[in-house]
Order: C-alpha cells, then structure tokens, then sequence
C-alpha cells in the first residue's frame, strides 16, 4: 500500500536544494527500521529493480561507515559511500552519501519513520549544499535509470511526440 | 508534482494513457479500482497537470498531458524515482521479513 502527500512541496529556505520522497510502507515500523540496519537486509533492496549492491565495509553506528558498489543493469558500477550522523531507533536515521568519504559533493539525507495505521510512513528529506549539487546529483540519478522502463522514459516518448 | 507519481496506481493510470485517452469507467477496470477511487486518483494527476480531460459525447475521456510531464521527466528519472523504485522494494522485502519473524 502507499499513499502521497498532495499538492506541490512547500517552501522553505532550502526548498531549492533538496528533496523530499515519503510512503507508506504495510508493515510495523520495528521491522521497517531493521530493514535499514544490516547490510543483508538492505542488499535485498536498495536500488530499483536490476540493481545489485556489492559491500566493502559495513558498520552500522553513528560514525560507522557503508562503503559499497551499485551495478545498475547495463553493468555499469557506481562507488557509494554512506557515514551515519544519527541514528534513534526506531524513529529517525540520518546519514552523509557521496561516492567515497573525501566526496566534496556529499548530501545529508534524515529518514522519519512513523506509525501510520498498522503501516510506516517513511519521509526521507536529502538537503544538498547547493542547487546545483542537487541538479547534478538528480541528474547523475537520471543516468544511473537510463534505459529502464521508467516514469521517466515515459515522459521522453510524449515530450518527443511519439 | 513528484508526490503524484510516487502512488504506484497512478504511475498505472500514466502508463495505461500511454496507448491514449480512455474514460474513466475503463480505467477502473483495467486497474481494478471502484470508479471513485479511480477518479481521485485521475483528479490528483490533473492538478499537477499530468492528465488532461475533455467531454466526448456524453463520456468524459482521460489522457496524458505532454506539458506536465516534461518537469517529471527531469526529476523522476532521477533522484526521487530511485527512491521511490527502492521502496517498492523495500515494500515487499519488510512485508516477508515481518512474516518470517510470526512464523518464528
């Protein structure tokens, strides 16, 4: 099940650097916080569809360090590094993501976990230093999708006048 | 905008209007909806500027609005489509670790 927040993002003094997913995930928040705690949990689904995460190091602690690879279907492998700043369970994880720990272009990103019914609703709110790291990274982003059957695609064919 | 496509039947209802306009009836069908859920979901797409409607004879028909998509192009394929791909995943994958600790 998964539901949306309407209407367009509200602003606020970093509206233009950052980005905001949320959903409701059917299953108890305990669960769905462990399934951001071990790396055998998260292999299973980090990434969309056809992505593989392949981990150098992992430790999960404030502190701590992810240090892996994403192999995207085409077999194209992007370097990912992620350092946990917080971490309160089962409520809020916050981490620094870039490509390795010297990454100038590292992004702060807080996950919220909350009760909603019998599900969670996870908001995950990524701030970047500027916009344009956040244009780039969105666009880095777009890459690592490209020639998946996306939203995305989609929207090339009508844009084209296919 | 991006909060729109994020609900999985609506990115249903985009890609059914792929092929071209349908009305609603058929929509709710195809996607096993009640017509009024069909319809909330048809009138969120349209206030993004998604989906565009007109009246056909007595039938109101449904499709893809070009113009609105462009912007979604730019950020779904992007950062926010990732995450919202990996949470699909994450969906499934919690739903059968919660089954395997009942089962313990």
């Amino acid at each position: 099940m998964s539901t949306t927040e309407h209407g367009t993002p509200t602003t606020t003094a970093t509206a233009d650097r950052e980005v905001v997913v949320s959903r409701t995930i059917d299953a108890p928040r305990e669960r769905v916080f462990e399934a951001f705690t071990e790396v055998r949990h998260l292999t299973q689904w980090w990434g969309p569809d056809g992505f593989t995460t392949t981990t150098r190091a992992f430790e999960f602690r404030v502190g701590g360090e992810w240090d892996f690879t994403m192999r995207g279907p085409d077999g194209t492998v992007y370097p990912e590094w992620i350092s946990w700043t917080e971490i309160t369970a089962p409520e809020r994880i916050a981490f620094v993501h870039g490509e390795s720990a010297d990454d100038a272009k590292a992004f702060e990103t807080v996950l919220t976990f909350a009760p909603d019914g019998a599900g969670t609703r996870i908001r995950m709110h990524t701030v970047f230093p500027t916009r344009e790291q956040r244009d780039e990274a969105v666009e880095k982003y777009h890459a690592i999708e490209g020639g998946q059957q996306t939203l995305g695609n989609l929207a090339a064919y009508v844009a084209s006048g296919g | 905008m991006f909060n729109a496509i994020a609900e999985p039947q609506r990115r249903e209802i985009l890609a059914l209007l792929r092929t071209g306009e349908r009305p609603v009836t058929e929509l709710a069908q195809e996607l096993g909806l009640t017509q009024p859920g069909a319809s909330k979901h048809l009138r969120v797409l349209r206030e993004v500027g998604l989906v565009r409607d007109r009246k056909e004879g007595k039938h109101r028909v449904y499709g893809l609005d070009a113009r609105g998509l462009r912007p979604v192009h730019e950020w779904s394929g992007g950062f926010a489509q990732f995450w919202n791909e990996s949470f699909d995943r994450l969906d499934a994958y919690v739903q059968d670790l919660e089954q395997q600790h009942q089962e313990e």
